[in-house]
């Protein structure tokens, strides 16, 4: 029977925004004389009104009323969008700033890592920085001492341990600072995004060092990341976060699901039903528009195997029009991955149809959008349909494939294979 | 080994009321080994790469006994009582660099060290702690170099010394004075992050206020009717009863060293529960 480690209960978190604070020592002043000398409610800041707080742009809750309970060895995963208060939820679980209401309960030393090298110091020597590094994040002597050779071996730099770390590279000081995280040895474990920097075969060694620690010695993990495909590997709770809201939290399969699917921007779709209120103009008004993805067995995502099709319709008006589609496919900085024509016909008024045919293991995973084309003639724009469809292309990987961000605007699977020429010819040697 | 685990009992809680006496000695106490890291730290960074290294400890009061020397002495020639000019001014230096140091070393606590308090949670407090530690350690040395100096006038000028039961209470007053600067340190640690133009003030109110303090000048020498000017600050009567235990001449009434103990432990105390009150808060606002 596993027990209740960390207990968060009915947690909030309030920000004004704009000048933090009241901005003057004078308002300060005031703000204290009338509530604390005369008692009254605080005229710059009244938290009694959640309506208001609520309803007024100035005000915002980082997080609303979030409740959840961390069992002994469970890892959980912390996804969520940018600002939906992932880090300070993880601020408030690891006491850097307290909640503006409720409380967070805990039994044993938590520890946090919400950046890489905590405490180091540019001037100080590799050797001087464990040690700081170590006690900051809160080892104790004895734990420094023990652990320090293997510390020294895990980031590789043993050469350099009495060289200031600002003669460093940035990779042997991302090596040096996370290879004293990794021996840190809390009851609870609190990681944020760290794992974004260091060259890749170094976060996989500390991904592998983290569940190394969260299977076989039971550690409790907080770990929040944008990376799906990490934290589905890692975790086996998952919380989902939205603006601050607790929206889904459970299973991590279910949870990692769900933010998937919240994450796709979500415009796979665009009908209307009559011409006066579609787009378009006097020759063309679009009909309807639609992505559908050829989704196999129990697979809901749209990833990057996912073959798909771009189907759709729209309301000519010209006569003996000979009209082309083109279909545009952006990446969310602008950048054009290709222009498809379709082929050409001549169309008399009524619906024309169109359908493109996209092939899985053609794009990376990361958002896209579509925009459609109606030309007459060759090269008369009749309506250009900018971003009509918005898509994201989730990510999927082999089990012996690295976590890190695969570069690219492209993933084609073309054949690619390497070998030895030695053994080849060894082998037909022998033969 | 369940059975003790019962629901209600939590190693910690954390929630959104912040004390006046949150802090814990324990707490502080687990963390010492940091303290004395980041002491060690303080001097790797002051001394690396330097030519002469620690010994900038003893060069700078010397470099600044030469200039009060020769500009209150020869200059403006203060009359420094039965004292020899170099010992006064020594013991002043010594004294007032201690003060301010400890006071301008942690009033900048929580802006100088923002990045590292906004990612990682320990007892801010171990900070200024640490400070002052630092500072204490360079007085030991400054103090040393005080005591040579004596010891050289006593060989070679033929200065006696008459050493009376006040002498007890020097190590009080370099207590308080340390007290005073991490005190005054520690309020301004907060009100600098929040007003950030506060910071001028502190450098400014150093140098002020060291002219309100019988540091380059004995306070016998102050006309009883403006005598109040100087009174009013608790450091008066701690140099003074210094002075006077260690070089036999100052001016030292009880009265006033009740003062300046009353208001140091008041200040301490208030000190210590406005940052540890205001502490948390703060990292939202850095």
């Amino acid at each position: 029977m596993s027990d209740v480690v960390i207990q968060v209960e009915d947690l909030s978190k309030f920000y004004r925004l704009g000048t933090i604070g009241t901005g003057s020592l004078r308002q300060d002043l005031q703000r204290f004389w009338t509530t604390k000398i005369r008692g009254k409610e605080d005229p710059f800041f009244t938290l009694g009104e959640g309506e208001d707080a609520d309803h007024n742009s100035k005000y915002l809750w980082a997080l609303k009323d979030i409740n959840f309970e961390v069992k002994q060895g469970e890892v959980w995963g912390i996804v969520g969008h940018n600002g939906a208060g992932k880090s300070t939820l993880l601020k408030i679980l690891s006491r850097i700033v307290r909640p503006t209401q409720g409380v967070v309960r805990g039994k044993g030393k938590i520890s946090s890592l919400l950046e890489v090298g905590t405490g180091f110091h540019q001037e100080l020597t590799g050797r001087e920085n464990i040690y700081i590094s170590g006690y900051i994040l809160g080892m104790k002597k004895d734990e420094i001492r023990s652990k320090f050779d293997e510390i020294v071996a895990f980031s590789g730099i043993d050469n350099f341990i009495d060289t200031p770390v600002k003669r460093y590279s940035s990779g042997m000081y991302v090596r040096l600072a996370f290879a004293v995280a990794a021996h840190l040895e809390p009851d609870i474990l609190i990681v944020d995004e760290v794992l974004a920097v260091g060259d890749a075969e170094f976060q996989k060694k500390c991904l592998g060092k983290m569940r190394d620690v969260s299977r076989t010695e039971g550690r409790t993990i907080i770990f929040v990341s944008h990376n799906v495909h990490a934290v589905n590997n890692l975790c086996n709770k998952a919380i989902l976060l939205q603006r601050g809201r607790l929206q889904e939290m459970g299973d991590v399969q279910y949870v990692v699901h769900k933010y998937a699917s919240s994450t796709r921007s979500n415009n796979l779709r665009q009908v209307w039903d009559n011409q006066q209120d579609a787009p378009g103009n006097s020759m063309v008004r679009i009909k309807h528009i639609e992505l559908i993805p050829q989704l196999k067995g129990d697979n809901k995502l749209l990833d990057i195997r996912t073959p798909f099709s771009i189907r759709f319709e729209f309301w000519n008006n010209l006569d003996n029009a000979n009209l082309i589609t083109g279909l545009h496919l952006f990446t969310p900085s602008g950048d054009l991955i290709f222009d498809l024509v379709s082929n050409s016909t001549v169309c008399d008024k009524g619906i024309v149809a169109g359908e493109c045919h996209i092939p899985g293991n053609f794009l990376n995973d990361g958002t896209y959008y579509f925009s459609l084309i109606i030309i007459k003639d060759v090269s008369d724009i009749l309506f250009y349909h900018e971003e009509c469809i918005t898509f994201d292309v989730e990510d999927y990987r082999e089990e012996h494939q690295p976590f890190w961000k695969w570069e690219g605007f492209v993933r084609p699977k073309f054949p690619f294979k390497i070998e030895q020429p030695s053994k080849i010819a060894l082998a037909e040697k022998s033969r | 080994m369940s059975e003790k685990i019962n629901k209600d009992h939590w190693d910690w809680e954390f929630g959104s009321r912040t004390t006046w006496w949150g802090w814990s000695a324990k707490e502080l106490w687990a963390y010492r080994n940091l303290l004395g890291r980041l002491v060690r730290r303080d001097f790797l960074l002051n001394y690396q790469q330097t030519v002469l290294g620690p010994l900038w400890i003893l060069f700078q009061p010397i470099l600044t006994l030469i200039t009060y020397v020769m500009v209150f002495d020869k200059l403006v020639g203060i009359d420094t009582g039965s004292i020899p000019p170099v010992l006064f001014y020594l013991s002043g230096i010594v004294l007032w660099s201690f003060f301010s140091d400890s006071f301008s070393g942690t009033a900048f606590t929580f802006r100088e060290n923002a990045e590292v308090f906004s990612k990682v949670y320990f007892p801010r407090l171990v900070v200024p702690l640490s400070v002052l530690s630092t500072h204490c350690m360079r007085f030991v040395m400054q103090f040393l170099l005080l005591l040579l100096a004596m010891l050289w006038y006593w060989v070679v000028e033929d200065t006696t010394y008459s050493f009376n039961a006040w002498i007890l209470f020097v190590p009080l007053a370099i207590i308080l004075i340390g007290c005073i600067g991490l005190s005054l340190g520690l309020i301004f640690s907060v009100l600098t992050a929040k007003y950030r133009d506060l910071a001028n003030l502190v450098h400014l109110g150093i140098r002020m206020m060291m002219f309100l303090t019988p540091v380059i000048y004995p306070l016998a020498i102050i006309p009883e009717n403006v005598r109040w000017l100087v009174l009013w600050n608790p450091l008066t009567s701690l140099f003074e009863v210094f002075r006077y235990a260690m070089l036999g001449s100052g001016t030292v009434d009880l009265l006033g060293l009740a003062y300046s103990v009353v208001v140091s432990l008041v200040l301490l105390l208030v000190s210590f529960m406005i940052f540890n009150k205001q502490g948390d808060k703060l990292i939202d606002v850095v």
